[in-house]
Order: structure tokens, then sequence, then C-alpha cells
């Protein structure tokens, strides 16, 4: 497709140096932070609640704006130019903790609307490989329901096969669990596994310990707008460096 | 009496005797007035000054050779009516399956109609001929409506995309028939009257001021401080000023604003004020429906990369019109309504022609029956609308898990 912007060199495929962001009201939520995300990696970031963590991957899709430091997706810099944002938003893929399916579509059609409205793909074409996503994420038997007959479960399933069928280079999770009944948590860790299996680049906002031991390649621990500690899985949890990793982890393990 | 009558009786009216006594009290006091109403409407009621007014009442002094297209018009619109009230039963309803092409409600509606066409052009003493074309319009209309309830599940693509494109179109088609042009003889706008003029005035309102409304709506929620704040400016404005006097104030103040021959005449002008005034009131119902769509469609729908018009277009507005839909339908009866005041800047439209009526001296005294046929009138034209928003509303639910 010519209308693509150029891909540049960079192997990462985030790049945020020394994000700063203020809310309106003046609370200073991100205070310099740097992430990098390889190609083909799962990064998971955890950290008590008001970290910043959601604020931060937000920004990666431009929901959140930010005053200071520099974001590059995919070999695209984020800043105010539409045209950009919009160019990042056909790569980025988000699954929200409340699902954010279109309760007035179908679930066929909550997978077909953006690749026909965006990318101008023909119907017929996207039908199939809408059906062929439900069959990965096992629910394929629903695609004429709408979201409000389906389980929390169910419905957050349809949601990462919204963001699939847009064909993404990144898959944002933000919190994908935390509001799902307990028993419906697996089925949805269970989709993730797989995608992180067949080399999707995720970054994934979790309490989920076991998904993060796993799955993740590498661990980050948000606190107070800032990365306290990033390593390994088993380094993170198993000899944590840092106090203020230490407690965290004794509250949620 | 059955014994099951007896015991619901018992149980919902006189289970107790405070409830007992609040049922004897409003059981006679409706009784009484409904018996008091009926008993002067058949023998004390001289229902002659609507008899010999029905022209008059109907269409106001509308030339008597161009009349046919009124009735062509007329014709027009039961078949749409006939055709959209299938294309609506036949549409799945959401929280029900469809059972029959005639469900009861739509037999009962059906029974209505025709008692209704075989009553009261009789009653109206009206012509054989003429009697004759009510039902023909009425066996129009319920055919119209077999045929669309019976095929609309197969057409379902064309009744969706189809109803909402026939009545815009079907009134441009309609103000050609009363208005002329195109090779018609041009009947102007002063004589049109009666019930023909308050449809008019009230159905261009609705029309225009429902896109209006979307557009203020969405401007009083738009981050640009010029277009937020002249929305805000607009709507409080026109929700601060009674309506009579922005019709008084059309009527004076456009006439000096616009050069001449460019301002509008003062059925036009009246038609404009309506619907402005209208549309503030349908921007803040517009307004309620946005606020009640949770903050994360809009994000889910522009991080699938959906650009702003097409998130709203697609993902905000079909939610919030929805929710917002019987607000809407409440503003659009009050408008039909609040175009009784335009006989108070002198125009014929159904009061205003009764009022010229009651001013002749031959129907001195009979202000009464005039008065209730126009509430009768009104009650039917209110009661329309709202069968059929909730019909719409019924259908347009999304379902949810559970009954």
């Amino acid at each position: 497709m010519t209308a693509e912007p150029k891909v540049a060199k960079s192997p990462a495929m985030i790049e945020a140096r020394g994000v700063e962001k203020w809310y309106p009201n003046g609370f200073h939520a991100l205070r310099g932070v740097d992430l990098t995300v390889q190609r083909g990696e799962v990064v998971v970031i955890m950290g008590p609640s008001g970290s910043g963590k959601s604020t931060f991957i937000r920004t990666f899709n431009a929901l959140e704006d930010f005053q200071k430091g520099s974001i590059t997706v995919d070999g695209i810099a984020l800043n105010d130019d539409l045209r950009q944002i919009d160019a990042i938003r056909r790569e980025v893929g988000m699954v929200f903790q409340q699902f954010n399916l279109f309760p007035h579509l179908s679930v066929l059609d909550n997978l077909t609307l953006a690749p026909v409205l965006v990318r101008k793909r023909s119907k017929g074409d996207v039908l199939n490989q809408a059906m062929a996503l439900l069959e990965r994420v096992g629910i394929a038997e629903q695609a004429h329901k709408f979201p409000g007959q389906l389980s929390g479960g169910q419905q957050q399933r349809v949601a990462i096969a919204r963001s699939l069928c847009m064909e993404p280079r990144i898959l944002l999770f933000d919190e994908p669990t935390s509001s799902l009944d307990p028993e419906m948590v697996r089925e949805v860790l269970e989709v993730m596994q797989g995608l992180a299996a067949d080399g999707m680049t995720m970054v994934v906002v979790t309490h989920e310990v076991g998904f993060a031991r796993q799955v993740a390649d590498r661990v980050v621990l948000m606190a107070d707008g800032q990365v306290v500690e990033e390593a390994m899985p088993e380094q993170f949890f198993d000899h944590p460096q840092h106090e203020r990793s230490r407690q965290f982890l004794s509250q949620i393990l | 009496m059955p014994r099951v009558v007896r015991s619901s009786l018992r149980k919902e009216l006189f289970a107790n005797p405070i409830d007992g006594l609040v049922s004897v009290l409003l059981i006679s006091g409706v009784g009484a007035a409904g018996y008091g109403l009926i008993h002067w409407a058949l023998t004390q009621a001289q229902w002659v000054v609507i008899q010999a007014n029905s022209t008059l009442f109907a269409v106001g002094r509308y030339p008597i050779e161009q009349q046919w297209r009124l009735w062509l018009l007329v014709a027009l619109v039961a078949a749409a009516t006939g055709l959209s009230w299938g294309a609506l039963r036949g549409l799945p309803q959401r929280d029900r399956p469809i059972t029959a092409v005639w469900p009861r409600n739509d037999r009962i509606a059906a029974i209505v109609l025709v008692a209704l066409c075989g009553w009261a052009p009789a009653a109206l003493g009206l012509a054989w001929p003429i009697q004759a074309r009510w039902w023909a319009l009425t066996a129009l209309l319920l055919v119209l409506r077999w045929l669309a309830g019976r095929y609309a599940s197969r057409l379902r693509k064309v009744a969706t995309l189809g109803l909402p494109l026939l009545w815009p179109l079907l009134y441009l088609v309609g103000m050609v028939l009363i208005g002329g042009g195109l090779g018609l003889v041009t009947v102007g706008a002063n004589e049109w009257g009666g019930l023909l003029l308050t449809l008019i005035e009230a159905s261009f309102a609705i029309l225009l001021s429902a896109p209006l409304g979307v557009v203020l709506a969405l401007g009083r929620r738009s981050s640009l401080p010029l277009l937020r704040w002249g929305s805000i400016a607009y709507i409080e404005f026109i929700r601060g000023a009674p309506l009579i006097t922005l019709l008084f104030l059309g009527q004076n103040i456009l006439g000096f604003l616009l050069p001449g021959g460019l301002a509008p005449d003062r059925i036009w002008r009246a038609a404009w004020i309506l619907t402005f005034f209208s549309a503030a009131y349908l921007a803040e119902a517009v307004r309620a429906g946005l606020a009640a769509v949770p903050r994360g469609q809009l994000e889910a729908a522009r991080s699938l990369g959906l650009n702003l018009p097409q998130a709203l277009s697609r993902v905000v507005l079909p939610q919030a019109l929805r929710i917002a839909l019987p607000a809407t339908v409440g503003q659009f009866i009050s408008l039909l309504q609040d175009t009784t005041l335009l006989s108070l800047i002198g125009l014929l439209d159904l009061l205003g022609t009764a009022r010229s009526v009651m001013a002749n001296p031959l129907y001195l005294g009979k202000s009464a029956e005039v008065y209730l046929t126009l509430a009768v009138l009104f009650w039917c034209c209110c009661a329309a609308l709202g069968l059929g928003s909730r019909a719409l509303e019924r259908r347009l639910n999304p379902p949810t898990l559970g009954p």
C-alpha cells in the first residue's frame, strides 16, 4: 500500500524516552518514563493503582497526550500531526478493561466495522477473516449474537478478535482480566498466551502473576509515574532488586 | 361474573376498605364525567358546525379545483404509512420473535381504523363519492401494511435503508403537490389552512430540527471553543425565551433584517422559527443521549483507527440517538401542539381556522363542539407519533442477556 508511512529502520516496536505527563488538574502522572519494546516481545507492566501504568500505555496510541519526551511506534513519531496519529492507531490494537464492544452491533459487525471503514477492504473478504478469528478465540458460534448476550470472558475474547481483525503490529492490553469473574480469567489469558506464542508484540498491564511468569519476556514495575524495576520474570518475582518491588509483590502474592 | 374476573377485581380494586373507597370514588367520578360528556355529545351538541366546515378545518381556503392534489398526497401518505407499519412489524423485535403478520395489537388498530373510516365521513355528512375515497384510502393502507409485513423479513436491507429516506422524499413530493411548480398551478401559502397548514408547519420543523439539534448537541460537546460557546449561547437563548415571543419576533424582525423579497413569507417565517426553537430542545435531548454513551466507546472506536466523524456516526451517535429517542419524540409531540400558537400571529392553522369559524354569527355558542373536535384531532396525531416511537424503540434496543 503506497499510502502507508515509511517504516524506519529502527528495530524497536515502541521507543518511549523521558515521557512526562501532567493532567489538567496539575497531577504529575508520568515522571520521565523510558521503555523499549522489541518486535515480538511480550512486556508486562505491573504496579499499584495510580502508578501511571494505564496512562502510560494509553499514550502509545494517543488516547492520552503527554507534555515532554518522545514516543516512537513502529518508526512513526507520535506528535500532534493527526495523520500520524491515525496511522499509528491503525497499527496499534488495544484491549480495554471494560471490553468496550459496540453494543448496537452484532459480534461479527464489531469485528468488520474498522477493517471495512478504515482499511477500505471488501466486506466479504473481512467476513472470512473475522470468522476465522472468532474460531481462533473460540466463539465462532456466537458470531451473530450481540455483545450484551455474551458473558464477560466471551466479550473480552471478542474484543481481542476485534483488535486482531485490523491486523495490528502490536497489541496493548489495559488490565484485560480485571473486571472478569475469576472463572473467566483463564479463557482470556489462554487466548493471550496463544497470541504471544505466535509472535505478536504485546504490552500488557495486568496483575496476573502466573501469566507474567509464563508468557512475559520482561516485567516492568511502575510506581508513582516512574519505572522502578525492569527485569526478566524469574528475576523479578524471585529476586526483586528494589524495596518498592518487594513491597508491591508482598501485597499481591 | 366468572370467578377469575371477580377475584382479580377484588384483588386490584377492593383489597381493603381504603382501596375500596378510592375505587368507588374514582369509578363514580370518571363514570359521571364520561356519562355527561357522551350525553351532551349525543343529545345537546350541534355537530352541524363541524359538518358544514369540515373542508375548511381540513385544508382551509385551498382552491377546490386543485384539491385533487391533496387527495393524491393523502393517498401517498397512506401508502407510506402502510409500508412503514408493515416493515416495522416485519423487522425482528429484539425482545420477542415475530409471531404473526397480524399480531393482536395490529388487528385492534386495523379494526379501529376501518371503523373510523366507516363512521367519520358518514357522520360528517360527506357526499358518497368522497366517502368512497376514504374507504379506498383505508383499503390501500391496510393492503400495503399486509404486503410489507409479509415480505419485510425478506426485504430487510431495503426496509432499513429505504424507510428513513421515504419520508423526507415524500415531504418534498408533498410540498410540490401542495404548493405547485413543476407544471402544477401555484397555490400560494396564504391559501393553505386548517389541519393541512398545521401538519405542514409541524413536519417541516420536525424534519429540519432533527439534524440541526444533533449538530448543536455535538457542537456543545466540541473541543473547539468557538463552536462550543456558540452552541451554548444559541441553546440557552432559545430555551430562555417563550415561543410566542420568538414567533412575533420572527414575523417582525426577519422582515427588517433581510432585504425585500428575500424574507420568506409569514408561513415560512413561522416554520423556521418553530424549527430553530425545537432544535434547541432537541439538542439538549441528544446531549443527554451523548452523555449516556460510555467514554470507552469513543476510545475503542478511535483506537481501531476510525477518525472522529466515523467514530461519531457509526459508534457514538447510533447509541446516543437511541437513548434520546423517547425525549425526542416527546419534543416532536409538544412541537405539534405548539403550532396552535400560530393562530395568535394571525395564521389560519387548525386553531386559527376554528377561531374564524367560531367568530361566524351562524355558529355562535358552538365552541365546545369545535374545541372537542380539535382536541380529538390533536390527540390522534400525537398518539400516532407516540405509538410509532415505542414500536421503533423496541426494535432498536440491542438485546441483552436474560429475559
